[in-house]
């Protein structure tokens, strides 16, 4: 999230309209190589993704060219600096041209020991992220494309952990979920909030958690206070005005809270993070109404005790029957894609009510 | 051929060890590259860091002069 102070970029999601690179003074460090990377949109509805493109009135960067990265998106860092800084000219300079460079440590990523509780365990990914520091340079080092499946943007998870540099609150999430991967007792699932101050629309989200009947969150900001919260909120509620109440005190007004489904564990599940499955106006709802929702989406989340199963529907055609809905209603899926495999073929579909893609080798459909 | 020859050592490619040491030396020279570019982003982050808590200091110090 961008400070209240005044401009400055800040946020998530990744960038298309790239500021342009100020033609300077060459670091020891951009040396020209073919740019890489590919392109991509943040998802979303359109008018979001525009007004994403400009967090509180500023341009996003991202660095789509890997690493290390390329001299055109090196030099358009270092002229953002340049444009944000009073002194950028000097800063610039001084930093680029310095023949010795303290090496930065880098934090060794946290290994998950069985004699450690959850909350110690949330504790030392926090540690971590912290130490890979908030990324205050204004070009964001990783590109995050949120329809991306989930196993690649564990990959990218992947190479933060390689990498180690500064990360924002989108990059934070994805990280966050790579972590908690491989522990069942921790569901994760995204919570965004869109807020205004200052004529100016932000941005931010944070990776919210449940186990054994707390929730607490995960992720990095620019305010301490929006960002990581101890496993101690008994209800999804408290969570969430818990966030309402530390933007207030930046005055920051809170519009829109979405909350996400729970994430999957399988680190190669091809299934997307569903990023907002409940939307919360909550500028034009009465606190009451926004906790009758909010537990009652927690309600349904907590509900979801099994994946869904493969019936055979009427006139023999298949169809998807979610555990959470009582009888054996069967929600008709779309067939949204096929796959040819060794020995038969697979259909892919998602679940009208929990939106999980699901596979299935159909008795009747296949020719 | 020379029937009491042994087999035929398959001769390497003079070229080969060539690419190879020219590889490696782009690898070492792109993790140079790396940790160089690693450097002035933390030591930028930095800077920019202490700039943004100081436009936040300054940000509350005006609203409490407002307030007042």
């Amino acid at each position: 999230m961008t400070g209240a102070a005044g401009g400055g970029g800040g946020g998530r999601g990744s960038s298309r309209r790239a500021a342009g690179g100020k033609e300077g003074g060459r670091s020891r460090s951009a040396q020209p190589r073919a740019a890489g990377g590919g392109g991509g949109s943040g998802g979303g509805s359109e008018e979001e993704e525009q007004e994403q493109q400009r967090d509180g009135g500023s341009p996003f960067l991202v660095n789509k060219s890997g690493f290390p990265m390329d001299g055109q998106t090196w030099e358009r860092m270092w002229g953002h600096v340049e444009r944000v800084h009073p002194d950028g000219g000097a800063v610039a300079a001084a930093i680029r041209s310095a023949a010795r460079l303290a090496r930065p440590s880098v934090p060794p990523v946290p290994n998950y020991k069985l004699s450690m509780s959850i909350p110690d365990w949330l504790q030392a990914i926090q540690t971590y992220m912290k130490m890979l520091q908030y990324n205050h340079t204004g070009t964001q080092f990783f590109e995050i494309r949120k329809t991306r499946p989930l196993s690649g943007l564990m990959e990218t998870a992947k190479e933060m952990t390689r990498e180690s540099l500064p990360i924002k609150c989108l990059e934070a999430v994805i990280l966050g979920i790579y972590l908690t991967n491989g522990q069942p007792s921790v569901e994760r699932f995204p919570i965004s909030f869109k807020t205004h101050f200052s004529g100016n629309y932000f941005h931010h989200v944070v990776l919210g958690i449940y186990c054994n009947g707390r929730y607490g969150s995960l992720g990095m900001s620019r305010r301490s206070d929006l960002m990581d919260k101890p496993l101690t909120y008994r209800t999804l509620s408290d969570l969430i005005f818990e966030f309402e109440d530390s933007y207030k005190k930046y005055l920051h007004s809170v519009k829109k809270v979405k909350i996400g489904l729970y994430v999957p564990h399988e680190p190669h599940s091809f299934q997307p993070i569903e990023w907002k499955q409940l939307v919360l106006n909550v500028s034009k709802m009465m606190r009451t109404e926004v906790r009758k929702e909010l537990e009652k989406f927690a309600r349904d989340m907590r509900m979801k005790v099994g994946p869904c199963t493969w019936v055979l529907g009427s006139g023999g055609s298949c169809a998807l029957s979610h555990p959470a809905e009582t009888g054996l209603a069967v929600c008709q899926p779309e067939i949204l894609q096929v796959s040819g495999v060794l020995g038969g073929c697979l259909h892919f579909s998602q679940c009208c009510f929990c939106r999980v893609w699901c596979a299935f080798k159909p008795l009747q459909l296949c020719s | 051929m020379d029937p009491g020859a042994g087999p035929r050592k398959e001769r390497p490619k003079p070229r080969e060890p060539a690419a190879r040491l020219e590889k490696a030396k782009q690898r070492s020279a792109q993790q140079e590259l790396k940790q160089r570019q690693r450097a002035e982003i933390y030591a930028l982050n930095r800077v920019m860091t202490e700039l943004e808590q100081q436009q936040f200091d300054s940000f509350c110090k005006q609203m409490q002069g407002s307030g007042e």
